[in-house]
């Protein structure tokens, strides 16, 4: 049946008795969605929009803003920061896409099975995720101390104790470690739940075509997981491509850790650097939007196919 | 060479044991794995802060005190930053709820000229992040004399477009016949959502509430930015200041703030987390 | 109170046209079923009156006033969707009691009707159950429950049968007539099964493409069909038509009208047939055969009591002349008596080897 939305007859407008209710109803539908458009004209548009509009001017709060061209960008590829960071982000990006997913999808084939110890185990590495960023950083960071616990449980070994996050050979590292160990658990769910849904049919299938463990994994289960893996790819590398709070609360950004969104944050906060702050901020929005582009094409297409 | 029938089977069920108590031991090193940093922030949590750097390290602690919680609350008021927390919190999940029932409900029910745009604006709002916007809605708070309130940390939040889009999905699929029927029953139009649309949502509508509500109290990115003046601060900008109090880092004190930070979702966590796994699982899977 | 009136109504969903120009006066008291196949338009005639989908153009009237522009609630009416459109989330008498608040009965007033209404229908041990605790009958007593309780002029039902089984169908289908008499109020009921439509209608309204092919009582859209789609609309199997002769006008007998023997009689119709099937149905046969018209081979269905004919016997069938149809070429019934006379002489013609 054709949804009957609002409907108005042709000649309910020419009765003036009736008019007001019929305006009432066609006005209804914009009046529901106005706090929703009018929040994201406000928050989210018009911050964005200026942003862009500011990469290309010099700010001052006190002579006035200038036009500058691209100058802001040449300013913020010539940053001494600039290289480093984007080195840094994509590190993190990597490393966090390839262990979240190898690691996700080991956790969800051995937790495949319904068992009350597989509910339990979930239980635990799912509770990292819903804990604020900030304890579970905070905790790592006293774990990881100079004094902290990992160095006393190296010792036992007689193994020298790390600098974790005091030394740009482990920052990162150490920064990937909380980050995965936080995230795993929401990632092994959304591995565990398309896991799940393969035909159990097509398994035995293969169990009576005698195929053995591995090779029913990659010709079978990782065919059919396979979308659901390219979305998490996306997902995971937007995210990353946003990672601030953790770099924020352990090392603020010291001992090459300092990513794009900390370099946008410490820039707006410097005097004089906003326009390029906010050229910056133009570069991410555009790489956000090519892998939000990305996302949504494929989204569409397999929506297509079923 | 050759075994025996029976010395096959054997093998297979000794391989078959082994192989399950390996499993199970695995499983209890990773719930370990997961839990004990948390074990760790509890135990530290009621230790003296000699106790806590002292070298080697306690389990648990060999006296165990209250002090850390006793100064979170006393010497650094976190009571009144919890308020705060709470107050956002109220106020933020109240208005998600306003902004987006009529929204999903236009967005799922009516045919209207721009229906499409605007629902593919909110897509695209999900996007841009926080790190973008901060910058322009900070200044804009501050030239309208708002910043020294909770506003700054509340209003933004108001439009939950991921809930938006769930709530659309749901509504959609509430046959229309329903709200045919309903209309010939002479409902009004929120009669109509509050009477058929919500009762029928309940499950995804309490999903995306929960999901906002831990996520609002777990915030830190947007106070972070927001807030200039400690009135305004919340739990967690609070607890980050607790790095910086004289004396050094006084583990005890930092976790016991962190106790309490995590307490609530746990709690929430240990009534519902079948709830919450699916929750986000749906969320993940949408 | 209760007759509906459609003057020059057009209805179309963006470019295409589902109703164009159509006038129609739905009598009050009657029970009138609107039949025909999916899409010709029946469905969107009973959402019209509803005012769930109005006319893009034209007139409707209730009793003499235009309600083009009274929202659903205010019309009087009352409507039984197919899927029944039970509030999942209310219990059986919080659905039935829905309109009533709504109409600002008050609560005292309303429990007496619902307690009559429940009765009625038999749901007086169910009025606190969830719908989702009912059998598809039961839900079914609740939409008629519910479309009952507000004493509306007019009952819309938007084939509330189609979603039971066969059994359960027949016997609702008897409790409606049943209940129609007890109201004596206007019912507009949508079908596209000509068989509910004949079991239970005052008045048919046929309809196809949107246009009305035949408005009469079911002995009359049976015995004296307009056209050829009326004549093989209603009746199991169709009516068996065929060209004749001439090339133009085509002949029609209903399959019970048939009349089978080993010899030849003295039908005004008459031709030699081959059995091709045999269905026994109980009390009747079916038979499928085949005659031959200008040398082509034409299937033609027989419903007969005779059951002694087995597959491929040759025999004789026969029609006698009240029992034969003649349509032209545009598929319209040939009612002029003196082009009759020239197609009887045809039949005539024709007997045994055309």
């Amino acid at each position: 049946m054709t949804k009957a939305k609002v409907d108005v007859p042709a000649n309910a407008l020419s009765n003036p008795k009736r008019k007001k209710v019929y305006i009432g109803r066609l006005v209804l539908p914009y009046a529901m969605v106005l706090p929703t458009v009018l929040l994201l004209a406000v928050f989210t548009f018009y911050p964005a929009i200026d942003m862009i509009i500011n990469s290309f001017y010099d700010i001052n709060v006190f002579k006035g803003n200038t036009f500058v061209g691209f100058d802001n960008y040449v300013r913020l590829f010539n940053h001494p920061d600039f290289w480093p960071a984007v080195r840094n982000t994509l590190i993190y990006t990597l490393g966090s896409v390839f262990f979240l997913i190898v690691l996700g999808l080991i956790f969800a084939l051995w937790l495949q099975r319904s068992t009350f110890i597989n509910g339990i185990v979930q239980r635990f590495m799912f509770l990292p995720h819903i804990c604020a960023l900030l304890s579970v950083a905070m905790i790592f960071q006293w774990l990881m101390d100079d004094e902290g616990l990992f160095n006393f449980v190296l010792s036992w070994f007689n193994l020298p104790g790390l600098k974790w996050f005091n030394s740009s050979d482990t920052a990162m590292i150490s920064i990937m470690i909380v980050s995965i160990w936080k995230g795993i658990g929401y990632y092994a769910l959304i591995l565990l739940s398309a896991v799940k849904s393969i035909p159990t049919e097509l398994l035995e299938a293969a169990d009576l075509d005698d195929s053995g463990k591995l090779r029913t994994f990659f010709k079978i289960s990782l065919p059919m997981l396979s979308p659901q893996i390219f979305f998490l790819l996306i997902t995971i590398t937007i995210n990353s491509f946003k990672v601030f709070d953790s770099v924020r609360i352990l090392t603020n950004g010291l001992c090459d850790t300092n990513v794009l969104v900390f370099l946008i944050y410490t820039l707006n906060k410097t005097s004089g650097q906003a326009g390029v702050a906010a050229a910056a901020g133009t570069v991410l929005l555009i790489i956000l939007m090519i892998f939000t582009v990305i996302y949504f094409r494929v989204l569409g297409k397999r929506v297509h196919y079923q | 060479m050759a075994m025996s029938k029976q010395q096959v089977r054997r093998l297979r069920k000794a391989r078959k044991i082994s192989g399950t108590i390996i499993g199970t031991i695995m499983k209890v090193v990773v719930c370990v794995f997961f839990g004990f940093p948390f074990l760790w922030m509890v135990a530290t949590s009621f230790k003296t802060n000699a106790e806590a750097i002292q070298f080697p390290p306690t389990l648990l602690p060999v006296k165990a005190t209250i002090e850390a919680y006793i100064s979170v609350f006393s010497e650094l008021n976190l009571g009144r930053y919890i308020g705060n927390s709470l107050l956002i919190l109220v106020a933020t999940t109240v208005g998600q709820f306003l902004v987006m029932v009529p929204a999903a409900y236009a967005f799922a029910k009516y045919k209207f000229k721009g229906n499409g745009f605007f629902f593919g604006l909110l897509m695209v709002a999900f996007m841009v992040p926080t790190v973008i916007t901060y910058p322009s809605v900070s200044k804009m708070f501050m030239e309208a004399g708002m910043i020294k309130t909770l506003i700054p940390q509340i209003v933004p939040c108001l439009c939950n477009a991921f809930g938006i889009f769930l709530l659309r999905q749901n509504f959609m699929q509430v046959p229309e016949e329903l709200l045919e029927s309903a209309r010939l029953d002479e409902a009004s139009e929120l009669q109509i959502i509050t009477k058929i649309m919500l009762p029928m949502s309940k499950a995804t509508l309490s999903n995306v509430m929960m999901l906002s509500v831990i996520g609002t109290w777990n915030s830190y990115f947007w106070p972070l930015v927001m807030t200039y003046h400690d009135e305004v601060r919340p739990i967690t900008i609070a607890i980050e200041s607790m790095k910086t109090l004289e004396g050094g880092l006084q583990w005890p004190i930092i976790m016991a703030g962190n106790c309490i930070l995590v307490l609530p979702v746990l709690l929430l966590f240990l009534a519902a987390s079948k709830k919450i796994i699916a929750a986000m699982a749906y969320r993940g899977v949408k | 109170m209760g007759e509906i009136v459609f003057k020059n109504i057009c209805k179309s969903f963006g470019e295409t046209k589902i109703i164009d120009d159509l006038d129609l006066t739905i009598k009050d008291g009657e029970f009138t079923v609107l039949v025909g196949p999916s899409g010709c338009g029946k469905t969107t005639l009973l959402r019209m009156i509803a005012g769930i989908g109005p006319a893009t153009s034209g007139e409707l009237y209730i009793d003499d006033e235009e309600i083009s522009d009274v929202p659903p609630g205010k019309r009087g009416i009352a409507m039984v969707f197919q899927n029944y459109a039970i509030y999942p989330t209310m219990t059986v008498y919080g659905n039935i009691e829905f309109g009533l608040k709504n109409k600002k009965v008050p609560k005292a007033e309303r429990k007496k009707l619902i307690a009559e209404v429940a009765e009625t229908v038999g749901l007086t041990p169910y009025l606190d159950r969830k719908p989702s605790e009912l059998s598809g009958g039961q839900r079914q007593r609740v939409a008629l429950a519910r479309a009952m309780v507000k004493k509306p002029k007019v009952f819309l039902l938007d084939e509330p049968l189609s979603n039971l089984d066969a059994k359960l169908r027949v016997s609702m289908r008897t409790e409606l007539i049943e209940l129609h008499h007890k109201l004596k109020t206007t019912f507009v009921y949508v079908t596209h099964d000509q068989t509910e439509a004949m079991s239970m209608a005052d008045t048919i309204i046929l309809m196809d493409h949107g246009e009305i092919q035949q408005l009469a009582p079911p002995e009359v859209i049976y015995n004296d069909p307009n056209n050829v789609f009326t004549a093989q609309f209603i009746g199991t199997p169709p009516m068996n038509i065929h060209l004749m002769k001439d090339g133009k006008t085509q002949i029609g007998y209903r399959p019970e009208k048939i009349q089978l023997s080993r010899e030849q009689g003295q039908w005004m119709y008459c031709r030699r047939a081959k059995i091709m099937t045999r269905e026994m149905l109980g009390s009747e046969t079916l038979y499928k055969l085949q005659i031959k018209v200008m040398d082509k081979e034409v299937t033609v269905m027989s419903k007969s009591l005779n059951m002694d004919f087995a597959v491929d016997d040759e025999i004789y069938v026969g029609v006698e002349k009240e029992d034969l149809y003649y349509f032209d070429a545009e598929g319209l019934r040939i009612r002029d008596a003196s082009v009759l006379t020239g197609c009887y002489e045809m039949t005539k013609e024709g007997e045994l080897h055309d």
